[in-house]
């Protein structure tokens, strides 16, 4: 465990330094959380009667994007920017496990993401009640909450599972991010099916989600931990 | 400190390293030589349980290979090729990183001590990568250093050093000597692992030689003295045809007289050329170098293969 908080305050602190990271870690949640204010504001002053709440539910989507999102560049740059520094092979030449370094670089974005997403939502439904004095009534239900709670943490783990497996074959990270944003499709799944108003969303519809996002995420990071040793790393990683 | 036995390593249908038995003694600087794709940084990361081999045992620091990896990587350092620092990172910040990994009990004393070794300590809140590369390569020394390895493992560390930094690594790696650390040099610089190294290994692929740099450049070349005439004589070749005198040969004017045991038999060799009238000017020992030898060799190994 020690050796993880290692990884993880370095790769923190190296992400800090790299706008591209900090511009998608912090500026894409505020522009998500601007984004869904402005819908919710304008579902007050306009449409037919239920345009409020099916606004305010559309704009609740936004938070399911933002975990797969934030996760890619932070995840790109761990493992692309080692490759591209050079610095794998002394990293890999210390006493910490081939799981311990998966386990942090993992952790490297799945925190960040998680947090960033949660502390949005919260700015978004302050910033709501701030602007419309209430949350529109029967819009916040306990299946959009489950979602927003429980989902995050599983499409966070999903994105940064295909990106290390992404990225552990691309050679540079302009590559790596543009596959690694297939992440994003499903976290598209639910939105279009909510969109769409096939089905409303229900504590069910979101249980099965996770347990689909679990799958996939286990399927994702079986592959990716079978990638993640230090031979493999070491001599086919280029 | 290193024992190997019938290393190899493939990758794919190439043999990267074949059959390398070694013994490495502890406090020795092992100079590990050869040409570019030979095998020695495979052979550097078999030895630091970086990768496995495909067979053959090995033991490092009192360590089984592919048994006890973990706890060799904590009794190695690697200096690997390229400096390979993170460069949005500060100087102090990297290394302290490397420190707390390798488990380091007061990592932020071991950091200031490598970094006021290197003359770097002015320069740790800089980012590594603005450093010169000189300077980037001091840092990564001291990271392959800082947590006091047992065995340490050098790929080319002078390689993009100024003289003056080359002077500073040449004499950290013999201080370290002097403290009994083990050092496995691979070098392209000759003329450093001559000076540096007790013993060297000549490699490609598979060992082609193997002894102190003065052992095997004598086993190739012999001893040979050299002796400035003031007027050379003819026949002075055939006179100086004496028991313990393996061979006598001209050249430019020169006589080149191979001996046994040149500190013994030079006086009784400039005693018989007085004798026979000859002006001795002066007298010296042909050296060979490090080089002639390494590109013997390899040529050797080359025309066998």
């Amino acid at each position: 465990m020690r050796r993880i908080s290692v990884i993880l305050f370095k790769e923190w602190k190296e992400s800090l330094r790299n706008k591209m990271i900090l511009f998608g870690a912090i500026f894409l949640p505020l522009l998500m959380v601007g984004a869904a204010v402005a819908m919710v504001y304008q579902g007050r002053t306009s449409g037919p009667p239920g345009a409020e709440v099916a606004l305010f539910n559309t704009a609740l989507m936004y938070f399911l994007i933002l975990p797969v999102i934030i996760p890619l560049a932070i995840a790109v740059y761990s493992i692309v920017g080692e490759k591209e520094q050079g610095t794998l092979e002394p990293l890999l030449a210390t006493p910490i496990s081939d799981w311990e370094l998966f386990v942090g670089k993992a952790l490297v974005s799945v925190l960040p993401a998680v947090v960033l997403t949660w502390g949005s939502f919260g700015l978004f439904l302050g910033v709501s009640v701030a602007l419309l004095g209430r949350i529109p009534p029967h819009a916040l239900t306990a299946p959009w909450l489950a979602a927003v709670f429980g989902l995050t943490p599983l499409l966070s783990l999903f994105s940064v599972g295909v990106t290390m497996l992404v990225s552990s074959r691309a050679t540079d990270a302009r590559a790596a991010y543009e596959f690694s944003s297939l992440a994003v499709l499903p976290a598209l799944v639910p939105l279009i099916i909510y969109s769409t108003r096939k089905t409303i969303v229900s504590l069910g519809l979101v249980a099965v989600e996770g347990v689909v996002l679990l799958v996939g995420s286990a399927v994702v990071l079986y592959f990716a931990i079978r990638m993640f040793r230090r031979e493999q790393i070491l001599t086919r990683w280029k | 400190m290193i024992a190997t036995e019938g290393l190899t390593r493939r990758f794919g249908d190439l043999v990267a390293v074949e059959n390398l038995d070694l013994v490495v003694a502890k406090g020795e600087v092992f100079g590990f030589l050869g040409p570019n794709g030979a095998g020695k940084t495979t052979t550097i990361r078999l030895l630091s349980a970086l990768i496995a081999p495909d067979a053959g045992t090995g033991t490092v620091a009192g360590l089984e290979l592919g048994r006890q990896n973990r706890a060799i990587r904590q009794r190695v350092g690697v200096l690997t090729e390229t400096p390979g620092l993170y460069k949005r990172l500060s100087v102090g910040d990297g290394l302290l990183f490397f420190a707390r990994l390798y488990s380091v009990p007061d990592p932020a004393r071991e950091v200031e001590r490598y970094l006021r070794l290197f003359d770097l300590w002015d320069r740790r809140r800089d980012l590594a990568g603005s450093l010169s590369k000189g300077m980037q390569q001091k840092v990564a020394i001291a990271r392959a250093l800082v947590h006091d390895p047992a065995v340490l493992f050098l790929d080319e560390p002078t390689a993009s050093l100024d003289p003056e930094a080359a002077k500073v690594v040449r004499d950290l790696i013999e201080t370290l000597r002097t403290k009994e650390r083990t050092i496995f040099l691979c070098t392209h610089n000759l003329d450093e692992a001559d000076r540096l190294c007790d013993r060297v290994a000549l490699f490609k692929r598979r060992l082609i030689a193997l002894g102190s740099p003065q052992e095997l450049k004598e086993g190739r070349y012999g001893r040979r003295t050299v002796v400035h005439l003031a007027h050379p004589r003819p026949g002075l070749e055939e006179a100086l045809r004496l028991p313990f005198v393996k061979k006598v040969e001209r050249v430019d004017g020169k006589l080149l007289v191979s001996l046994a045991d040149p500190e013994r038999q030079n006086p009784v060799l400039v005693r018989r050329l007085v004798e026979l009238g000859a002006e001795v000017q002066f007298v010296n020992e042909l050296r060979y170098s490090l080089e002639d030898l390494y590109l013997d060799l390899l040529e050797g190994s080359d025309a066998a293969h």
